[in-house]
């Protein structure tokens, strides 16, 4: 049986169904610039037939949910290369600030060796003559400095990378309290059947900048998701956050500990895994470079000086202060021992006007006395690994930017708003609102035409 | 397919990339160089560390030859006086050889003989910016001595050692010959061969075979004084051989540092007109959905 008050009913649902609908369309033209969100989708469904043998009657329709449109593979995979890009632009951005240190200057290594080496040669044409005498030991005090400065650079970067670590650290744990937080929210709302999804949304946006930080592996149980470090250090189980910690070291440098285990040289991605490579791999890779050539070069030339005589006829002492063992520091230490130059060796038989051993030191120049190679091979090896390092980092950064831009097209592809699509959307629903609200008025009328003719009768 | 209906990442991406480029083809225009820190190109980087080396290797070549030339030259005219002071002594000699002069011409010979004596010492003991040229190593005190005692009138303080010095990558160059060498040499010593003609011009005896005597020291001197010419000679064309070099590593310097200006202006160009290009895109793409459309 079916009655006009069946279909006031049915006629209404439609207005409250578009009404919900358009709010949806709504609420995506509001966001249409809020970054990570989902565009909503309204869910209509014809309600349940009413049976009335053997007719079967409609009871209009419903508005089954609102759902946030968005692919979470793809999701996931936007967090992966976040990972990357975050490694890569922190490693290459601490790459490009140290390789200026080994940019041709007046004053870069390079041409300290060619300055003291020169100097020596020049030496050798008259080496009873105190100011060019003098002129050796200002190159190789300029040398010295240039190490000095080099190597004091690298450290203070590091140690500025060193704060970053801690400062990185402490992003980490907000987002993760932040997290922690929204999966009690969503949870919640999930339980009682309700539709979370702004809160996923900003889930996802914060899940995301977390990714930029620090390798996040996503593991979603149910209604909820737990997060942990790719080496599965615990950061969010559920409702709980589980806070990273940093504790200096005997070098000075900040380590990352979780739950009381060191994890440092386990954090391979992220701004912290990029900014840890930097601080704890290639800057001392560098250092130990220019440890190895300060080291090298101090002890060749104060054996040269050893075998010699100076203007006096005494045997040569040391005229680099000697590196410490092992080499490690040298080119911070590097300084020069002489302060009177009629002390330099130039002499090889203690006259004062023979050249030998002036000779000898120039030798140096061209001998393989570091790690098989000559002074300036070596050094031009550091800045070829530098400028290498750099230029790898550099484009590794460049190919994540150009993959993460591609996945990021694609997840607006699928979960941006088209405000084309919301107008066709408010059209179509404003339309359909009319339309129920249209049959509305006919059946009020047809209610009216039925109490008028009861009257009639009556 | 559903269309990415949020262009504008994309397209300030775009923007971002193409200044980048600007900025570099800027930098290389300013700086004239293609790399600029070690990443443009670190092998060519590792190069120019090399080629700088080199470079400043052959500037201190030049340098030294330039310090070695003066005193070289100074003792090769010296050694020019010296064979005309000895040519001058053996005129005296075979003079006063001849037996029609009387005592009292030979004194006068004798004289002269003994201004050539010490004539001989004082270019002997040249000495060029505080060093004695002809000392060997030990150049910092006069190498000849008169000494009433030795039979050669003097004694020769220097010692017989002898400098290189480094003047190329694989080229270096005796600087100095020493007095023992050049003036003492047994059985050719200039000084023992003028003692024996002052000798001889005294006691009016053996003045030919003194005159002899020094007819062998002067030839001894100008054969072993050759040294020099052929030094100053080999330091002109070594100098010559730098100066290509320094052009030829001026031109490596070139090809692995410097920038290709015609390709980079060219690219700069185009990077503008693509910057200008996207910045029109946007521009045109902004204004358009279809809520414009609707009444």
């Amino acid at each position: 049986m079916s009655s006009l008050n069946a279909s006031l009913a049915t006629a209404l649902s439609g207005l409250i169904a578009e009404q919900g609908a358009l709010q949806a369309t709504t609420n995506n033209v509001a966001n249409v610039n809020t970054p990570g969100y989902s565009r909503e989708s309204a869910v209509l469904a014809a309600s349940e037939p009413v049976v009335v043998d053997p007719l079967t009657f409609g009871t209009g329709v419903a508005l089954q949910t609102v759902e946030s449109i968005r692919d979470p593979i793809l999701e996931s995979q936007i967090q992966q290369q976040t990972q990357g890009q975050g490694q890569f632009s922190a490693l290459a951005s601490a790459l490009q600030q140290a390789q200026v240190n080994f940019t041709s200057s007046t004053s870069d290594i390079g041409t300290g060796i060619s300055n003291f080496f020169d100097s020596i040669n020049q030496l050798s044409t008259n080496p009873s003559d105190l100011s060019l005498r003098q002129g050796v030991l200002t190159a190789a005090d300029n040398l010295a400095t240039s190490f000095n400065t080099t190597a004091n650079n690298l450290t203070q970067q590091q140690t500025s990378l060193d704060l970053s670590v801690v400062q990185t650290v402490g992003q980490i744990n907000q987002f993760t309290q932040q997290i922690a937080k929204l999966n009690g929210q969503i949870g919640n709302l999930e339980n009682v059947g309700e539709s979370a999804g702004s809160f996923i949304d900003q889930r996802t946006q914060e899940i995301d900048q977390l990714s930029a930080l620090v390798d996040v592996s996503v593991i979603p149980t149910d209604n909820t998701l737990t997060l942990t470090t790719a080496s599965g250090a615990p950061l969010v189980a559920g409702q709980q956050s589980f806070q990273l910690q940093t504790q200096s070291n005997a070098a000075g440098l900040h380590d990352v500990y979780s739950q009381g285990a060191d994890i440092t040289n386990k954090i391979a991605s992220g701004q912290l895994g990029g900014t840890i490579a930097a601080r704890d791999q290639q800057i001392p890779g560098m250092k130990t470079q220019l440890d190895t050539l300060a080291a090298g070069l101090a002890n060749a030339v104060n054996g040269v000086q050893a075998a010699g005589f100076d203007l006096k006829g005494v045997a040569g002492t040391n005229l680099f202060t000697p590196p410490p063992a092992g080499g490690v520091g040298a080119a911070a230490s590097l300084s020069v021992a002489l302060t009177d130059p009629s002390l330099i060796a130039a002499s090889s038989d203690g006259t004062p006007g023979s050249n030998g051993n002036a000779q000898a030191l120039y030798a140096l120049n061209s001998q393989s006395v570091i790690s098989g190679q000559n002074p300036t091979d070596y050094y031009s090896g550091i800045v070829f690994n530098v400028g290498n390092a750099t230029s790898n980092a550099s484009a590794e950064q460049n190919a994540s930017s150009l993959i993460l831009q591609q996945l990021n097209d694609q997840r607006s592809s699928v979960s941006g708003v088209s405000l084309d699509q919301e107008a066709a959307n408010l059209v179509q629903y404003q339309d359909a609102y009319s339309a129920s609200a249209q049959v509305i008025t006919t059946i009020n009328d047809m209610m009216y035409t039925v109490v008028n003719m009861a009257t009639l009768t009556g | 397919m559903r269309v990415n209906p949020n262009p504008y990442p994309d397209l300030l991406a775009a923007v971002a990339q193409t200044q980048q480029q600007i900025n570099t083809d800027e930098q290389q225009i300013a700086s004239g160089q293609s790399v600029n820190v070690p990443s443009d190109n670190p092998a060519a980087a590792a190069t120019l560390v090399q080629d700088a080396d080199q470079t400043s290797q052959v500037d201190q070549f030049q340098r030294s030859i330039g310090s070695v030339q003066g005193e070289m030259q100074t003792a090769d005219s010296a050694l020019n006086s010296v064979t005309t002071a000895l040519q001058q002594a053996i005129s005296l000699g075979v003079e006063g050889a001849n037996g029609t002069m009387n005592a009292a011409d030979r004194a006068a010979v004798l004289t002269q003989v003994k201004g050539i004596q010490s004539q001989l010492l004082s270019l002997a003991n040249l000495a060029y910016q505080g060093n004695y040229v002809f000392a060997g190593t030990a150049n910092q005190t006069a190498p000849y001595v008169l000494d009433s005692s030795s039979p050669s009138g003097v004694t020769y303080q220097g010692n017989s050692g002898v400098n290189n010095v480094s003047l190329g990558n694989h080229f270096s160059l005796q600087t100095n010959l020493p007095g023992s060498q050049l003036f003492s040499a047994s059985g050719t010593d200039m000084f023992q061969s003028i003692q024996d003609l002052i000798n001889g011009l005294e006691s009016d005896t053996g003045i030919g075979t003194a005159v002899t005597e020094v007819g062998n020291a002067m030839n001894s001197v100008d054969t072993q004084g050759v040294f020099y010419g052929n030094a100053l000679n080999q330091l002109n064309s070594q100098q010559t051989y730098l100066s290509t070099e320094t052009t030829q590593l001026a031109q490596q310097e070139n090809t692995a540092g410097a920038a290709n200006l015609p390709a980079v202006i060219s690219n700069l160009a185009t990077s503008q007109t693509a910057l200008q290009a996207t910045l029109e895109a946007i521009g045109q793409t902004a204004h358009t959905n279809l809520f414009q459309y609707l009444k």
